[in-house]
């Protein structure tokens, strides 16, 4: 009888490691739980679905080991090769594998949007015939569905850069550029104006959108509002720098007024006065 | 009755002889080409993140470095970890070094926890100099950056390197971790390839277990739910002490968030040795 207990105690011993390691792990949780949540909003998680598909390639270690700035890196060079050879499988798998990997870069996301709204659909269309062969109409259905592609991807982004204006200027060249959706565009060219540390440009070619659209008036009560806000003057001690004061364009901003007011007949004593 | 248990009821626990068992550890080790190699590799790794800088692509390239050489940190010093354990012990079972050392009047605890001691503090001596290398790599690179471009530095410094000492710790602490899981699996192990297969994969675990908590955590079916966060419970969650993320990036790490994953790694050092002198006690040799 005595011997039959000895024969199980590595057994006991076992369930008795694993059961301590349970009642720890309960009583740690309240220690761990708030560093935890701190590293969590940090540190966006890995999507697991999205990585499935390379899990087995060797990228797990390269995860677990803290690489995952440099995995990223290494399938970033992996998606140029495929996108140099024009496959848009490939190149659309590893843009999201990418982000997937490493959400943190808006390079990924910016880069990654641009392969897929405007080299994709030449791909598209050059594998269904070429620019001569395929009918307008379906050249633009080519550009809709990659653009829709890109403009989900690119508000994929807003989860991991919620503020930021260069991917609201990504969207709005979409629009511009791909969609020709002059509206939409403004919308998020004014959309991108508002973040913080937005770039100057976006403002102005909001007011110039409105023109084009012929929301003459629009662009002109927006450029009001917009030039008291610009730097005017280089202010170290506000780190205003000469190149912000360029960036700025002040002076291009209030030569455009003059220019609107022109357009809009307002007069001299009604005019902007800076 | 085994000569290790009545020698530990005539003889009291003692410092001393468990300082004697972790110096010895930790001069066998360093004797050792494995540390030797690893730690080289390591750092020459560290040193040559700013030659591998030309692959960077989305990050800024202090955030790069530092990356980089948290990376090779973690990844050496993980691999150093398990395997300095895996053999530190085992060497002493297999030159039945460890038949001599238990007849006389040593504590199983302190055998035990004189050998976590050595690999520690071998760890230690890792994680210090790759540490230091790339808190010079980064200052040196940064003072480089700040000479040149003078408008992206207006506020100062962007690295905290005070922040940069501390992610050294809690990485060492975090192998500790992992050398009292290691040590706890060779003490009922009975090779070394097992003990370092099996450690390799509990790291896996450990750092992989959060996902099968977020994944896993509400899925419809009650005993899968219950036998995964079972699972949560019974593996450290290693993700806890990434956050190296704030280094490179201006952002700080809090000092309530470090002294509590500290505090997480201390008591699962404590616990998980604790576990391991328990199996060694049972264990025959």
């Amino acid at each position: 009888m005595k011997s039959n207990l000895a024969a199980f105690r590595p057994l006991w011993t076992g369930v008795l490691v694993v059961a301590a390691l349970a009642v720890v792990g309960v009583a740690v949780r309240p220690v761990e739980a708030p560093a935890w949540r701190f590293v969590r909003s940090r540190q966006p998680a890995l999507k697991l679905d999205s990585l499935q598909g390379a899990l087995g390639q060797g990228v797990t270690v390269g995860l677990l080991g803290g690489f995952r700035a440099i995995v990223a890196d290494f399938f970033w060079i992996k998606t140029n090769s495929v996108w140099e050879d024009n496959d848009l499988p490939a190149t659309q798998t590893f843009i999201k594998l990418v982000t997937a990997i490493d959400p943190r870069p808006l390079y990924f996301w910016q880069n990654g949007a641009r392969m897929i709204a405007y080299d994709m659909p030449n791909w598209r269309i050059i594998a269904e015939g070429g620019y001569n062969a395929v009918p307008a109409a379906r050249q633009r259905k080519i550009d809709e569905e990659q653009s829709a592609v890109a403009l989900k991807y690119l508000n994929d982004a807003f989860g991991y850069h919620p503020n930021s204006a260069l991917l609201y200027v990504e969207i709005a060249n979409v629009y511009l550029n791909r969609l020709k959706d002059t509206a939409s565009a403004a919308e998020a060219y004014r959309l991108a104006s508002l973040q913080p540390g937005a770039p100057f440009y976006a403002a102005r070619i909001h007011a110039e959108l409105l023109r084009k659209l012929g929301r003459t008036m629009d662009a002109y009560v927006w450029l009001k509002q917009l030039y008291p806000t610009l730097p005017k003057t280089v202010d170290p001690a506000k780190g205003v720098s000469e190149f912000t004061v360029e960036s700025a364009m002040a002076p291009v901003v209030l030569s455009r007024i003059r220019e609107l007011e022109g357009e809009l007949n307002i007069p001299d004593s009604e005019a902007f006065k800076p | 009755m085994s000569i290790a248990s009545s020698s530990s009821r005539t003889v009291p626990f003692s410092l001393g002889r468990l300082g004697i068992v972790a110096g010895n550890t930790f001069l066998e080790a360093v004797r050792q080409k494995l540390f030797n190699f690893l730690l080289l590799l390591a750092v020459a790794l560290v040193a040559s993140a700013q030659l591998f800088r030309e692959f960077n692509f989305g990050s800024s390239e202090l955030k790069f470095i530092s990356d980089f050489g948290f990376g090779a940190m973690v990844f050496f010093g993980s691999t150093l970890t398990i395997a300095a354990t895996a053999q530190l012990f085992f060497s002493e079972i297999e030159n039945r070094t460890a038949l001599t050392i238990l007849a006389k009047p040593i504590w199983r605890t302190e055998f035990i926890f004189g050998k976590f001691l050595g690999v520690f503090a071998v760890v230690g001596v890792f994680c210090a100099l790759t540490t230091v290398l790339l808190l010079a790599l980064l200052y040196h690179r940064e003072t480089a950056l700040m000479t040149a471009n003078p408008e992206a530095f207006e506020n100062g410094r962007i690295i905290h390197y005070g922040d940069l000492v501390l992610m050294g710790v809690l990485q060492w602490l975090k192998f500790g971790v992992l050398a009292a899981i290691t040590l706890l699996i060779a003490s009922f192990s009975n090779t070394n390839l097992y003990t370092v297969v099996m450690g390799f994969f509990v790291l896996v675990i450990c750092h992989l277990q959060y996902l099968a908590r977020d994944a896993y955590g509400a899925v419809a079916s009650l005993p899968l739910r219950l036998l995964v966060q079972a699972l949560g419970y019974v593996f450290p969650n290693f993700q806890v002490f990434n956050l190296a993320d704030q280094i490179g990036i201006g952002q700080g790490i809090g000092a309530e968030v470090f002294l509590r994953v500290a505090g997480y790694a201390l008591i699962y050092i404590a616990v998980i040795g604790g576990l391991a002198v328990y199996s060694f006690r049972n264990r025959e040799i």
